[in-house]
C-alpha cells in the first residue's frame, strides 16, 4: 500500500504556498519548507514550479534546496526515527541506539525501511540532553533510551501501525 | 492608557484566583518523561475527586533529570514540589493535599515560596537545596514558575513592565546607557557587549532597521535558550520590543528558530498573537507611535546558520553562507538595513536589566563578564539540567555541589567540555577556573554558549575530539578550503588513531593543522573547530600517545583497540559467558576456562556483562 507513488505537483497549491508569504524573494526557505510539509520531500516538479513563481533561476533554488540538511529530495518513511547523536547522548551511549536501529530495521543513517515505515535520521542535539540519550518519532520525545527501550518502540510502532491498518479495512 | 492595561492584568491574574493550583512541567524534557499520559491521570483524578484546583502547565525549572515534576499549591500555603512523579503516587500526593491538609512526605522534594502564605513544616526551601543553593536565578526566573502560555502569568511577574517603563519614562539613549551600565555581553558566545552593539546600530544611519533573535541554539549539548523560549517566550518578545525601541526606527523584527523546537515555535507563536492582542506588538503600540510586529523563521538544519551572517543570509531565503565582516550587521544586515541580531538569553535578560537597573545587573558576576549566565549541565553529572549562576562560579561548585558530582559514583571525574564544537576540554587541575569569558579561555575552552558536558573515566578524549571534529566537517558550509578540507584531513588522521593506525608525529601533525585551519577560515565555525583537539592534547597527550603507541584506549570506548580477555585466575569456569555471546565468540567446555576469539568478537560487551567474577576485561 505504502508503494513510493508519483506525487502529483498542482501549479495551484505551490502558488497558493507562495502567496502566504509577502516578501516573498526572500521566502524560499519557507515556502519550501511548507512543501515538504505537504509532500513529505520536495518534489523535483514542485522546486522547479517555485522558482518560476518567485522568478529565481533554478539553479539558484537548487542551492538552496541542497545547502540545508532538512530538505529531502526523496519520499521518507511514516515515522521518522530521529536519533539524537549531540554530546550529551553520545557520551551517554547514543551509538548503541543507532546500532540497534540499525540491526531492527536493517537501514543505515538516512534510509528508508522498504515497506516506507521508517526511516533513521540521526541528529545532532534536540535540547534535552539532561535525559540522554534520547530520540524524537513525530514530534514526541522519548528520553532515558536504552537499546531495549528503541526495540520496544520500534515494535510499539509498528503494531500501532498494523491496528491502525486494519481499522481503514473494516470500515 | 499604558499603566491601566497593566493593572487590569495584574489583578486578573491566574495566580491569584484563590483556587489551589497543581503545576505540572509541560516542557521537552517534562514530555519526553511522560507528563501527558500524567496530565490525563492528573485531569482523571481531579474529577474522581471533585475538587476545584486549576491545573496549569509549566516550562523548565531545571530539574530536567527529575521530570516529570508536578507542584501542589493550596491557597494560604506555600508551593510544594514534587519530582519523578509517577501515576500511582500522584494520588497519594492529592490524599494528602486535599484530605489531611498536608503535603505527601514520602515524595516533596521542596517548597517554594509564595508571597503572603503560610510555609509547611519539615520540608527544605527550594533555594536551600544542594542543587540551587549555588544558583542566582535572574533569566530563567519565571521558568518553570509560569504558564509560558498565559500573558496574564508573565505580567503577574513584572511581564511587560520593563516595556511601559522605556516607552514612558525613558528616551531610547537611555536605555543603551542602562544596557551599557549593565555590563551585558552577548550570551550567544561571542561575548560582544550588548550595550555597545545597540548604540552602534542606532547610530547606524537608516530609517528602516531590524532586530533579530538568534535562537538557533546550534551546540549539541546545549539547551538553555530552549528553556526559556518554551518557559518564557514572553521575555523575548519584551527584549526584542525594548531594542526595537533603543535603536530607533525598527520596522521588524525575525525570531529565527532551529526546526528541532517544535514546542518553543509553538508557545512562541502563542506568545506572539497575545502580545498583539494587547497591543505590545503592531501599529501604535499602546498608543506611542511606535509600530513593530515579529516573523518567525524556523531554521532548516544548518549549524552554520548560528553564525550571524550566514542567518541574516537564511532569513533572506538563501543558503547560509556567512559573509566577511565588515560590513556589521549594525551596518548592513536584513535586507541591506542596520539591524541588531542578539541571542535569546542576552534579550531576556533585557527586562530585568531595565527594571533592576545596570548598576543591580553588575552587581553580579566576575570582572569582566558581569551578571548570570545559564548553561545547560549534562553527560556524566548526577544532577543534570539548567542552572543559572553569577558569571565566575568555580567549575567545581558546578560539578559538585550543584550538579551532585558523578553519576556514577565510583567512576571518578575526567574532564568537562565547555562551549561546544568551539570550545574545549578542562581536567581535574583545571576544576578551580571561574567559568567567565576570560578565564575559560585562558583554560584552554571557551565558556560559549553555556552547554556543560561532564565526562567521567569511561569517557575517551581521542573519542571526543573526533565526535566534535566530525561535527564540523559535517558543518562546514564550504566556502573556504582550510576548512573544509583541513578538518577532513584531521578528521582522518583522528579517526586513524582510533582505530589503533596512529603513527609517531601524528600530534605534531594535527597541532600544525590546527594552526592553519584556525587563522585561514572566513568565519567563527572554521576558526575554532580545531579548538577541541588542541586542548585535548594539551591535557591528555598521555592518553593520545596510549592510543598512538601502546594501541589501548584508557576509557574502553574505541571499539578497535579494546581487546576482551577472560583472565584465567579468575575464571570460576562457570560458564555463564558462553550462551550471551551474539557472534559464538566465546568457547568455553565444562570445567575448562573460557576463551574469546578476537577475530570474531564485536565488542559488543555481553560476555564482560554476564561474567560475575570480573574475569572478562
Ligand atoms: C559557527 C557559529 C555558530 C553560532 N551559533 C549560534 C547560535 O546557535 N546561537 C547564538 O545565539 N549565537 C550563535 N553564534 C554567535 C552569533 O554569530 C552571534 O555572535 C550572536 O548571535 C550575537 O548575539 P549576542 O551578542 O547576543 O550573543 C554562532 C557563531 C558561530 C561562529
Ligand atoms: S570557516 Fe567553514 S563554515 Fe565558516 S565560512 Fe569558511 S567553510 Fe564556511
Ligand atoms: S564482547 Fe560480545 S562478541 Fe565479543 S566475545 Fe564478548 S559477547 Fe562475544
Ligand atoms: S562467566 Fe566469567 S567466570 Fe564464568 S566462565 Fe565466563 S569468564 Fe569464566
Ligand atoms: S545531545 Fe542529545 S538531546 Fe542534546
Ligand atoms: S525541561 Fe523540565 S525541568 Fe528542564
Amino acid at each position: 500500500m505504502n508503494e513510493t507513488k508519483p506525487v502529483e505537483v498542482d501549479l495551484d497549491d505551490i502558488e497558493e504556498i507562495c502567496e502566504g508569504f509577502e516578501k516573498r524573494e526572500g521566502s524560499a526557505v519557507q515556502i519550501l519548507q511548507r512543501i515538504q510539509e505537504k509532500y513529505g520531500f520536495v518534489p523535483a516538479e514542485a522546486l522547479e514550479l517555485v522558482g518560476d513563481v518567485l522568478g529565481i533561476p533554478k539553479s539558484k533554488m537548487y542551492g538552496v534546496l541542497t545547502f540545508y540538511s532538512q530538505f529531502y529530495q526523496e519520499p521518507r518513511g511514516k515515522f521518522i526515527l530521529r536519533v539524537c547523536v549531540g554530546t550529551a547522548c553520545h557520551v551517554r551511549g547514543a551509538g548503541m541506539l543507532v546500532d540497534k536501529v540499525k540491526e531492527e530495521l536493517h537501514i543505515n543513517p538516512g534510509e528508508n525501511t522498504e515497506d516506507m515505515l521508517f526511516t533513521l535520521e540521526p541528529v545532532a542535539c534536540l535540547g534535552s540532553c539532561a535525559l540522554a540519550p534520547m530520540a524524537m518519532v513525530s514530534g514526541t520525545a522519548y528520553g532515558k533510551l536504552s537499546p531495549d527501550r528503541m526495540a520496544s518502540l520500534i515494535k510499539q510502532l509498528e503494531v500501532e501501525e498494523a491496528a491502525q491498518e486494519q481499522e481503514k479495512e473494516t470500515v | 492608557m499604558l499603566t491601566e492595561t497593566m493593572e487590569e492584568v495584574s489583578s486578573s491574574s491566574r495566580m491569584a484566583t484563590g483556587l489551589p493550583v497543581i503545576h505540572i512541567g509541560m516542557a521537552t524534557c517534562g514530555l519526553a518523561s511522560g507528563a501527558r499520559p500524567l496530565l490525563e491521570v492528573l485531569r482523571k483524578e481531579v474529577a474522581k475527586r471533585n475538587l476545584d484546583v486549576k491545573i496549569v502547565p509549566t516550562g523548565c525549572i531545571g530539574m530536567c533529570h527529575n521530570e516529570p515534576l508536578v507542584d501542589v499549591t493550596i491557597p494560604g500555603r506555600y508551593r510544594v514540589s514534587y519530582r519523578n512523579v509517577k501515576p500511582n503516587t500522584l494520588s497519594q500526593i492529592l490524599d494528602s493535599h486535599f484530605q489531611k491538609n498536608e503535603f505527601a512526605k514520602k515524595y516533596a522534594t521542596c517548597q517554594i515560596p509564595v508571597e503572603g502564605s503560610v510555609p509547611y513544616e519539615g520540608l527544605i526551601m527550594m533555594a536551600e537545596m544542594p542543587f540551587f543553593k549555588g544558583q542566582v536565578k535572574i533569566v530563567s526566573k519565571r521558568c518553570g514558575i509560569i504558564d509560558p502560555l498565559s500573558i496574564e502569568d508573565y505580567m503577574g511577574m513584572d511581564g511587560y513592565k520593563a516595556l511601559e517603563k522605556v516607552m514612558t519614562k525613558m528616551t531610547p539613549d537611555e536605555v543603551v546607557q542602562e544596557v551599557v551600565k549593565s555590563g551585558l555581553r552577548g550570551r550567544g558566545g561571542g561575548g560582544f557587549p550588548t550595550g555597545m552593539k545597540w548604540s552602534l546600530t542606532r547610530k547606524s544611519p537608516g530609517t528602516e532597521k531590524y532586530v533579530v533573535c538568534n535562537a538557533d541554539e546550534g551546540d549539541p549539548g546545549a539547551f538553555m535558550d530552549r528553556s526559556v523560549l518554551e518557559g518564557d517566550p514572553h521575555a523575548v518578545i519584551e527584549g526584542m520590543l525594548i531594542a526595537a525601541y533603543a535603536v530607533g526606527n525598527a520596522v521588524k523584527g525575525y525570531l529565527y528558530c532551529r526546526a528541532e523546537y517544535p514546542l518553543a515555535i509553538k508557545h512562541l507563536r502563542k506568545a506572539i498573537s497575545d502580545a498583539k492582542a494587547r497591543n505590545f506588538l503592531g501599529e501604535n503600540i499602546l498608543g506611542t507611535g511606535m509600530s513593530f510586529d515579529i516573523e518567525i523563521k524556523e531554521g532548516a538544519g544548518a549549524y552554520v546558520c548560528g553564525e550571524e551572517t550566514a542567518l541574516l543570509a537564511s532569513i533572506m531565503g538563501e543558503r547560509g553562507m556567512p559573509w566577511p565582516k565588515p560590513p556589521f550587521p549594525a551596518q548592513k544586515g536584513v535586507w541591506g538595513k542596520p539591524s541588531v541580531i542578539n541571542n535569546v538569553e542576552t534579550l531576556a535578560n533585557i527586562g530585568h536589566i531595565i527594571l533592576g537597573g545596570g548598576e543591580w545587573y553588575a552587581s553580579y558576576g566576575s570582572e569582566k563578564t558581569k551578571g548570570t549566565k545559564t548553561f545547560a549541565l549534562t553527560g556524566s553529572v548526577k544532577n543534570s539540567g539548567l542552572i543559572e549562576v553569577p558569571a565566575g562560579t568555580p567549575l567545581r561548585e558546578i560539578i559538585f555541589s550543584i550538579g551532585g558530582g558523578m553519576v556514577e559514583k565510583k567512576i571518578p571525574f575526567k574532564a568537562a567540555q565547555l562551549g561546544g564544537p568551539s570550545g574545549g576540554c578542562i581536567p581535574v587541575d583545571g576544576l578551580d577556573t571561574p567559568v567567565d569569558f576570560e578565564n575559560v579561555v585562558a583554560a584552554g575552552a571557551i565558556m560559549g554558549s553555556g552547554g556543560i558536558v561532564i565526562m567521567d573515566e569511561s569517557a575517551c578524549i581521542v573519542d571526543t575530539a573526533k565526535f566534535f571534529l566530525k561535527f564540523t566537517q559535517d558543518e562546514s558550509c564550504g566556502e573556504c578550503t582550510p576548512c573544509r578540507v583541513g578538518s577532513k584531513i584531521m578528521l582522518d588522521i583522528l579517526t586513524r588513531i582510533t582505530e589503533g593506525k596512529g603513527q609517531e608525529g601524528d600530534l605534531d601533525e594535527l597541532v600544525r593543522l590546527s594552526m592553519y585551519v584556525k587563522s585561514n577560515s572566513l568565519c567563527g565555525l572554521g576558526g575554532a573547530a580545531p579548538n577541541p583537539v588542541l586542548s585535548t592534547i594539551r591535557y591528555f597527550r598521555e592518553e593520545y600517545e596510549a592510543h598512538i603507541r601502546d594501541k589501548r584506549c584508557p576509557g574502553t570506548v574505541c571499539n578497535e583497540l579494546i581487546k576482551y580477555v577472560v583472565i584465567e585466575e579468575d575464571c570460576t569456569t562457570c560458564g555463564l559467558c558462553e550462551p550471551v555471546c551474539p557472534t559464538g565468540s566465546v568457547t568455553w567446555e565444562k570445567g575448562e576456562v573460557a576463551h574469546i576469539d578476537l577475530t570474531t568478537c564485536i565488542r559488543c560487551k555481553a560476555c564482560v556483562d554476564a561474567c560475575k567474577f570480573r574475569a572478562i576485561i
